[in-house]
């Protein structure tokens, strides 16, 4: 037999087949329905809007990384999945050029220059949203009104300061499938975001301890300070915050107990800032504090090597 | 029926249908046989022969004075042709005895020669010492220095896990030579004076946990334990862990947690080295692959290189193929078909240029799947970006020392990251500076 090539990578000669581009794309799927009925609400407004933060990511993306000479890595799906995040924080009727700027730090600062994917300390799509929202009140151009075109938008109070009002609320089941004042594209309907979860479940990439831990607080703790429970779970940023935020890889603890932990802190968080603070914003802040805190935590709850030696019981 | 295990782990497509039906077979003799005089962990033999001389098949050709080694035997009867370095299953030259097989027979002749009744116990020390025996499971650790253990062992455990894809060879075994392996299991027990034989058995092997059942039918000294089917269930600390329940602390020899862990496969070798007279000259091996023509449980004599195993068992595209020797999750890939099989050699697997992972990777993601698969507790992650970085100190402060290197990271790794490897590496480093600092 004449001596072949033959390839001689080193073990284990088995891989599974889940990669980032992978999780990157079933996360993107399970923003399809979210992202569907954002079009079907807001139709031109949603499209050029996703469309923007999209083209944003990439091109961003793009740009830092040939000037950090780091080879493009558009394939691995995470700048694109930042950009439609980005996107669905807004509200349809949101200055292209707002969520553009969001998008174009959160990528660039948040995520670039802090050493690339899996080095950055926050999500990058809340980095990028809150800074903007931080930076709006002495940039008046960001804060434009822009309706270059009619498609019958309602604007009104978003469901959580209307709740923070004690204005009368809608019906639950109303903001549970679909409701169009509800503000941020994300949050127009929890029952799609729910959708898609259960997709992320049912792929092992979210696991049930942080979103639970999050619900599980607020839920208790609105019910302790007699609030509707239920009404802040299913408005404001929660459901998005919860099931797809605050379970991001890189930005949240990697064992069980760390990600309870994590969750109960950023569920105590929302309630804080939506009862004691003015309503809006409460989960991104929340969850961007709680970024912080995330190697502190897993210094906490780092369990023990199968070898380490058990504590000789008492004699 | 109770099936044990331990925590983490992973299930990994097990490829296993190949080959698991496949009763065992003898492949053809080779015309030249490669015998690596380092087969184990220890010491390599000196040969006893030289080039030109006559050696009959079963005849010791290199032995050692040290306690961590174990001799090796002519596996044909011929001439031996060479003493040189050739190319063995790690990539390295090493020396090696070549022997050119003669016409005459080449079959081991089976003659009983003890009573498994009345052989003493420093007769079947004295014939696993001289038989070669070594853990064929994969770790190759002289067999005849942990058959005296210095403390009292209550329990033997005979691993027939298999926890790694695509082998069956152990599977076979248990399945058409379980009394041989209950009579081995007999033997090692007097030996050591253990009292109670465990046999842990994955359950995705009913035929063999049901052929072991038959014949330790109404002893109170033997039990199948039933294991789940999990990778890494095979490796002695979480064989141990699973099947006794006791906890395996770092540095512990088996010994002092009162068993001994012992390959299905070496028990019955160690039988028949015993009873026959038969050393160490041949094993039974598995040769799989989705393209293998001809896939099997073969007995394969030690030495016989790989061109001439995949050859009979109609391999012949190989180009851009992988050829491992070993499981899939810990073996060595193959540079040179001219490489013997040896002692522990459990497989011979043909993986096709799409079963094959891509390479170059990316940073850790902290996807978590390597955390909370380990079979060891430990970061894979961190201590993967602690070693990629040499920061060795804090690598060892994440028990990097721990690792038993069963893969799992690396197979789970959403980076595609070469962790095992980063690990490795970094241990070797962490004990080169160690025995400095010494």
């Amino acid at each position: 037999m004449t001596q072949p090539q033959l390839a001689s990578t080193p073990a284990p000669h088995l891989k599974a087949d889940m990669r980032i581009s992978t999780a990157m794309r079933d996360v993107m799927i399970a923003l399809l329905p979210i992202s569907l009925m954002a079009i079907y609400f807001y139709r031109g407004y949603a499209l050029l809007l996703i469309a923007v933060c999209l083209v944003t990511a990439a091109v961003t993306e793009v740009i830092f990384r040939k000037l950090l000479q780091k080879p493009i890595s558009l394939n691995d799906g995470s700048a694109l999945l930042t950009g439609l995040f980005v996107a669905l924080l807004y509200s349809a009727t949101t200055v292209w050029w707002t969520a553009a700027i969001a998008t174009f730090i959160g990528i660039g600062i948040g995520k670039e220059l802090m050493g690339g994917l899996g080095w950055n300390r926050f999500n990058p799509a809340l980095f990028g949203y809150v800074t903007v929202f931080l930076l709006a009140p002495f940039l008046p151009f960001l804060n434009v009104d822009y309706t270059p075109w009619e498609v019958g938008v309602v604007s009104q109070a978003t469901p959580l300061v209307m709740m923070h009002q004690g204005m009368e609320m809608p019906a639950w089941w109303e903001l549970f499938v679909g409701f169009q004042g509800s503000g941020a594209m994300a949050e127009l309907s929890p029952l799609s975001l729910l959708l898609g979860a259960a997709y992320l479940f049912y792929r092992k990439h979210i696991y049930w301890q942080t979103p639970l831990s999050i619900l599980a607080t607020v839920f208790v703790l609105t019910l302790l300070f007699g609030e509707n429970p239920l009404m802040h779970l299913i408005t404001g940023g929660l459901i998005l915050g919860a099931f797809y935020m605050a379970t991001d890889w890189v930005t949240s603890p990697i064992t069980g107990k760390g990600k309870v932990i994590f969750g109960v802190s950023i569920g105590l968080l929302i309630v804080l800032f939506r009862l004691g603070l003015p309503p809006t914003e409460g989960v991104a802040f929340s969850i961007l504090i709680m970024n912080a805190f995330v190697p502190l935590i897993e210094k906490l709850t780092k369990h023990p090597s199968f070898s380490e030696p058990k504590q000789a019981s008492a004699l | 029926m109770e099936v044990k295990t331990f925590k983490s782990g992973a299930h990994i497509p097990h490829y296993k249908s190949y080959t698991e039906d496949k009763p065992i077979t003898r492949l053809s003799s080779p015309k030249e046989v490669i015998i690596p005089l380092l087969q184990h962990m220890g010491a390599p033999c000196e040969p006893l022969v030289k080039v030109g001389d006559k050696v009959k098949i079963g005849q010791k050709i290199g032995e050692s004075e040290e306690l961590f080694s174990a001799p090796v035997h002519a596996s044909v009867s011929g001439t031996v042709t060479a003493i040189e370095p050739r190319t063995v299953p790690t990539g390295d030259k090493d020396d090696c005895i070549v022997i050119e097989a003669d016409d005459g027979p080449q079959e081991f002749e089976m003659k009983q020669v003890r009573d498994p009744e009345t052989v003493t116990v420093e007769e079947y020390r004295e014939c696993v010492r001289e038989g070669g025996l070594v853990g064929m499971g994969g770790a190759a650790l002289p067999t005849h220095v942990q058959t005296s253990p210095r403390q009292p062992v209550d329990t033997l455990l005979l691993n027939g896990a298999e926890c790694e894809p695509f082998l069956t060879c152990d599977h076979r075994l248990m399945v058409e030579k379980a009394e041989e392996l209950i009579k081995g299991a007999e033997l090692k027990m007097k030996s050591i004076g253990a009292s109670k034989t465990l046999i842990g058995i994955e359950v995705n092997k009913p035929d063999a946990i049901e052929a072991i059942n038959k014949i330790i039918e109404g002893r109170d000294d033997m039990e199948v334990v039933p294991l789940a089917v999990k990778y890494p269930q095979g490796f002695k600390s979480h064989m141990i862990k699973a099947a006794t329940g006791r906890d395996v602390p770092r540095g512990a020899r088996s010994a002092e947690l009162g068993c001994i862990v012992r390959n299905v496969g070496t028990t019955v070798a160690a039988y028949e080295a015993t009873i026959y007279d038969k050393p160490l000259i041949e094993r039974i091996i598995t040769v799989s692959g989705p393209r293998v023509t001809k896939p099997g449980n073969y007995i394969i004599k030690i030495g016989t290189p790989l061109a001439h195993v995949l050859k009979e068992c109609g391999v012949e595209e190989l180009e851009g193929h992988k050829v491992v020797n070993g499981g899939p999750m810990t073996g060595l890939a193959q540079v040179d078909l001219n490489a013997p099989v040896v002692k522990n050699t459990t497989g011979v697997l043909v993986l096709p240029p799409e079963m094959i992972p891509e390479e170059g990777f990316t940073d850790c993601v902290r996807c978590g799947k390597c955390v909370e698969r380990c079979p060891v507790y430990l970061y894979p992650n961190h201590i993967s970006t602690f070693s990629e970085a040499y920061l060795l100190e804090e690598a060892e402060e994440w028990d990097i020392m721990d690792c038993i290197e069963c893969g799992i990271c690396a197979y789970s790794c959403v980076a595609n990251r070469p962790i095992v490897q980063m690990i490795k590496k970094a241990k070797q480093k962490i004990q080169k500076k160690h025995k400095a600092k010494q």
